[in-house]
């Protein structure tokens, strides 16, 4: 009887996800995400990138390049390089800048054009180059009804200089958090009791980023110094009530990363820090036994921690990593795999929602569906768990989500364009890839019960 | 190049996945290993001719670097009737290796290789100790060697087979290989597995029968290959292992006039000697010696005015510092354009100060010590000299125990200084500055060798330039320099950096091989089989 039990409530929660996602895309009606809006130069550019693949990875890797360029014939130049064959397609004006000379007055004038053309492009994604220029539109976001998460953009340290540095800026960032943030009145909770609004002030934190040394290889000693880093970082957030979440990252750093989380969190000062949060990467084969043991951890701090469930971000990099060494590859091959991993990882989580609060990281409306919907089925409320989406993706869909009551936290990067290209690039990438459900969605508008449908393993 | 050996059904080797935790408790036990060994004295090396151990008069300990006082165990060296015992010996063998089919050398090349999958981890540990070798490299190394072996066995397959010519009709061509006869193989202790090894396997799948002389530093590590080499089942008659002085053992081989090829990575110096002994008569010599050498490079590495930086300093440490800087595809040379060089070399220096300094034998360790004491010396006596020309733009810090050289960075270095254009084999590196990117290629090619090269640019034509104008043997974009590939990146250069063709690429057994061609006239009577 159980077996039938458990397929007819299978069934209803199909329905409900269903039913449920219709109405969200109701909702969105013609709503377009300011990324995909032809306004804006950057969705242009999208739209064209999209259009003609070919000429997507030039127009990324100009795009790519752009902060790194000193002068403006250097700018005009590498416009000319990348896209002297397809400038007519892309603007009038842009073809006009593409056949000027480095140098000239023209010239000029296309470099200026184009660094504003980026520029207007990152900050679609990023929200500002200090913690100071954030404020502002930290603070719209809560008073429309969306909690943050801030993370400093900086890709890659290659020294302890710059290591501290990196550590340094978020020490910065949390004092002016919280020497602003608890005094807006937006500061009270959005969810009254939502333990995701315990503090307003919610930091990421890259761990890689802070040590120049962190490699597999030196893992006793990257754990060792990277988790008396992130504990000062942990320390400043406890005297100043702020969240903290670390990211996950390559398969080269995660080892590293989860045993830091570990060290730190399972370590007596801060067994009692809410909340800590981790992230959990659906798109990695060996993802449900690391939440096992993340769950343990949990269970030893006698509190929660909170886990962001996404699909993945490193996807291209390790495939690739790992086809060049004949490596078997640590991740799903196939997308609608690590779709169908993030329900099963959502199951968990909201059957363990005891020991954690849980966090669906998720542009994809039906994987936010159905955890939304197994969770209630299992008697959670709108309290137990949040939904989290990055900065400047998906507002309509985070909009969406808010008004039916659920708790929606934006993932907000903060930092100057050159260590921001990198991280620009990756979301550029996904918002055009044949595989993104945004570009399904608000692009290519498939059929709601095609993008509704529930997902499978496939390897 | 032959189209037809290009395709193989070759598949590189899989390097160590380090991120998997186990792999590093085996690399530990491997090394726990070998030092019991070490402690039992179990570790030696000695010639062996004809499947017989022999015993020279000299005997010295094999060190480890990072450990002088450590020895590790007995090296016997081979002496010159040792040496004349082992060619009457491959003489003996040359005929029965040479008409033993293509396919059969080939299955017993391949079961070198998986010999050393066998005992891979031990013979990575070994190279940690012997050579100093972090272990990341160590097992490339490990790697690169049974690369080598299931290449070259795979490419011999398809040289064996005959090739038909031009068909006319009352004539029929065929065009196939024959062994050159007596190989000698003489290796560095740079690659102590990897290089000999290729050397040697290819050497023996081709047919020829072969001695294999190691670099004294590395003749522990090389001893192991050898038994191995026997194991797999090669004749005794038609291989023999003469560990030695160079200067002893090595000139005399070369010196032999029943020696038909030499086979040689090293010094450039070393080289051109080799290259002229071979060209000398010896008495009533019957053959002209085949050379293939690999001699070094002073190698560049461009850095344009776009390029990522992050992936630029990350690029150069590695390739400059990664096995302090002993490889000869090293980066020894950076070429900065415009105003990138002074970030990049404030970046590049920081970077070098946290690289981890220390016993190769310890996992994290990126800068291990150099190869012996002639080297350090020699190393610290060029630093001091350079520093008194040059501008120091960073030195780095070292144990005092083992033989480490410490990273050395000069900066503005001019294009006449000896520290620009002479091959250091360590851990020195110097910087200029260029105003264009065409001049940074002048600048770069302004060299006697012409191995390895890299640029890091995101310019699409001067990424065209580089591939047209930068003349290296071996040009890397975007990355570093070092770290070729079998198959994937076959490597070798040419002007100083040596003669012959790259290794672990399609065209290299064809060095060790004679063609040759028969015609025959079909044409009977008046009649042809075409035409019946």
């Amino acid at each position: 009887m159980l077996q039938s039990d458990e397929s007819g409530s299978e069934t209803k929660i199909e329905q409900d996800v269903i039913a449920f996602g219709k109405d969200i895309f109701k909702e969105l009606g013609n709503q377009q995400p300011s990324s995909y809006s032809k306004n804006y130069w950057s969705g242009k550019a999208m739209a064209f990138s999209m259009e003609r693949p070919e000429l997507k990875t030039n127009l990324f890797r100009l795009v790519d390049v752009l902060p790194a360029l000193r002068n403006s014939s250097a700018i005009t130049s590498h416009v000319q390089e990348y896209l002297a064959d397809s400038a007519k397609e892309i603007s009038g004006l842009l073809e006009w800048g593409v056949s000027a000379k480095p140098g000239s007055i023209r010239g000029g004038l296309t470099s200026v054009v184009t660094k504003k053309m980026v520029s207007e492009m990152a900050r679609q994604f990023i929200a500002g180059e200090t913690p100071n220029e954030a404020l502002k539109p930290l603070r719209s976001m809560r008073k429309q009804g969306l909690c943050f998460t801030v993370d400093l953009l900086g890709e890659y340290c290659v020294s302890e200089p710059e290591a501290l540095e990196y550590l340094s800026r978020y020490e910065s960032a949390l004092k002016v958090f919280g020497a602003n943030v608890n005094r807006w009145k937006e500061s009270s909770p959005i969810i009254d009791n939502h333990p995701g609004e315990t503090s307003p002030i919610c930091i990421s934190v890259k761990l890689s980023a802070l040590y120049s040394q962190a490699y597999p290889l030196n893992f006793k000693k990257s754990v060792e110094i990277l988790s008396e880093r992130l504990a000062l970082l942990v320390r400043q957030a406890k005297s100043l009530g702020a969240m903290l979440y670390v990211d996950a990252e390559d398969t080269a750093h995660n080892p590293i990363i989860y045993q830091v989380f570990e060290e730190v969190f399972g370590s007596k000062e801060f067994l009692d820090f809410p909340f800590p949060g981790i992230v959990l990467q659906a798109y990695t084969r060996d993802s449900e036994a690391r939440l096992k043991s993340l769950l343990q951890l949990a269970q030893r701090r006698a509190n929660p921690i909170a886990v962001r469930l996404v699909k993945g971000a490193y996807w291209d990099a390790e495939t690739v990593l790992a086809a060049q060494n004949n490596w078997a590859s640590p991740l799903f091959s196939i997308k609608e795999s690590s779709d169908a991993n993030f329900e099963h990882l959502s199951r968990i989580l909201v059957d363990n929602h005891g020991l954690c609060l849980p966090a669906f990281g998720s542009h994809n409306i039906r994987s936010l569906c159905y955890a939304c919907c197994y969770a209630e089925s299992k008697g959670l409320t709108s309290k137990d768990f949040e939904l989290q989406m990055l900065y400047g993706m998906a507002e309509p869909i985070a909009k969406a989500f808010s008004q039916q009551g659920y708790l929606v936290r934006l993932y907000v990067p903060l930092g100057e364009l050159l260590p921001g290209m990198g991280y620009l690039v990756r979301r550029l990438l996904e918002n055009t890839s044949n595989e993104s459900f945004l570009k399904h969605t608000f692009v290519d508008s498939k059929e709601v019960e095609h993008l509704l449908k529930a997902p499978q393993f496939r390897d | 190049m032959l189209d037809n050996v290009a395709e193989t059904n070759f598949k590189n080797e899989s390097p160590t996945d380090f991120t998997v935790l186990r792999n590093i408790r085996l690399f530990e036990e491997a090394l726990s290993s070998v030092k019991s060994l070490i402690e039992a004295k179990e570790l030696e090396a000695h010639p062996i001719v004809a499947g017989k151990a022999e015993w020279g008069k000299t005997t010295i300990e094999s060190q480890d670097p990072a450990i002088p006082t450590l020895a590790l165990g007995k090296v016997n060296f081979a002496d010159r009737t040792i040496a004349d015992k082992a060619l009457i010996s491959l003489q003996s063998g040359a005929k029965g290796w040479a008409d033993t089919p293509p396919k059969e050398r080939a299955e017993i090349i391949r079961k070198i290789a998986n010999l050393m999958r066998e005992k891979r981890y031990f013979l990575t540990a070994l190279i940690i100790c012997e050579c100093g070798k972090p272990w990341m490299e160590a097992d490339g190394d490990v790697v690169e060697a049974i690369d080598f072996c299931d290449y070259y066995a795979a490419q011999m397959e398809k040289l064996g087979e005959p090739q038909k010519l031009v068909e006319v009709m009352g004539e029929h061509n065929i065009y196939f290989y024959q062994p050159r006869g007596v190989a000698l193989v003489i290796g560095p202790w740079n690659f102590p597995l990897a290089i000999p090894c290729g050397m040697t396997v290819a050497a023996l799948v081709t047919g020829n029968v072969t001695i294999l002389k190691p670099a004294e530093q590395s003749s522990l590590i090389a001893f192991e290959f050898a038994k191995l080499v026997l194991e797999a089942g090669v004749p005794s008659d038609a291989f023999a292992f003469l560990p030695g002085d160079g200067e002893e053992i090595g000139a005399h081989l070369v010196q032999d006039r029943n020696i038909d090829l030499i086979c040689f990575t090293g010094s450039k110096a070393v080289g051109l000697w080799i290259i002229e002994q071979a060209s000398k008569r010896i008495d009533d010599q019957r053959t002209i010696k085949k050379v293939i050498a690999e001699m070094g490079g002073k190698n560049a590495i461009i850095i344009d005015e776009d390029a990522d930086l992050d992936e630029a300093v990350k690029g150069v440490l590695y390739s400059a510092f990664g096995f302090a800087g002993q490889k000869c595809s090293a980066c020894s040379r950076v070429i900065a354009v415009g105003d990138c060089y002074e970030p990049f070399l404030k970046r590049l220096c920081a970077g070098a100060n946290d690289l981890i300094v220390g016993d190769p034998k310890r996992p994290e360790t990126f800068l291990g010590p150099v190869i012996d004491v002639e080297s350090q010396q020699r190393l610290l006596e060029r630093i001091k000299k350079a520093t008194e020309e040059n501008s120091l733009a960073f030195q780095g810090e070292v144990p005092q125990e083992g033989y480490f050289v410490p990273a050395t960075i000069f900066k503005d270095v001019a294009a006449d200084s000896p520290i620009w254009s002479d091959e250091l084999f360590g851990p020195v590196l110097a910087c200029t500055r260029a105003n264009s990117f065409t001049e940074a290629i002048e600048l770069a090619n302004n060299s006697e060798y012409a191995l390895t090269g890299a640029v890091f640019s995101r310019s699409p034509n001067n990424l065209v330039l580089a591939t047209k104008e930068f003349k290296v043997g071996n040009l890397y974009l975007n990355r570093g320099s070092t770290g070729a590939i079998v198959q994937r990146h076959p490597f070798g250069g040419f002007k100083m950096s040596g003669v012959g063709s790259k290794a672990g690429g399609p065209d290299y057994l064809l060095q060790f091989l004679e063609p040759r061609v028969v015609t025959e006239n079909t044409m009977r009577r008046g009649f042809t089989p075409e035409l019946l």
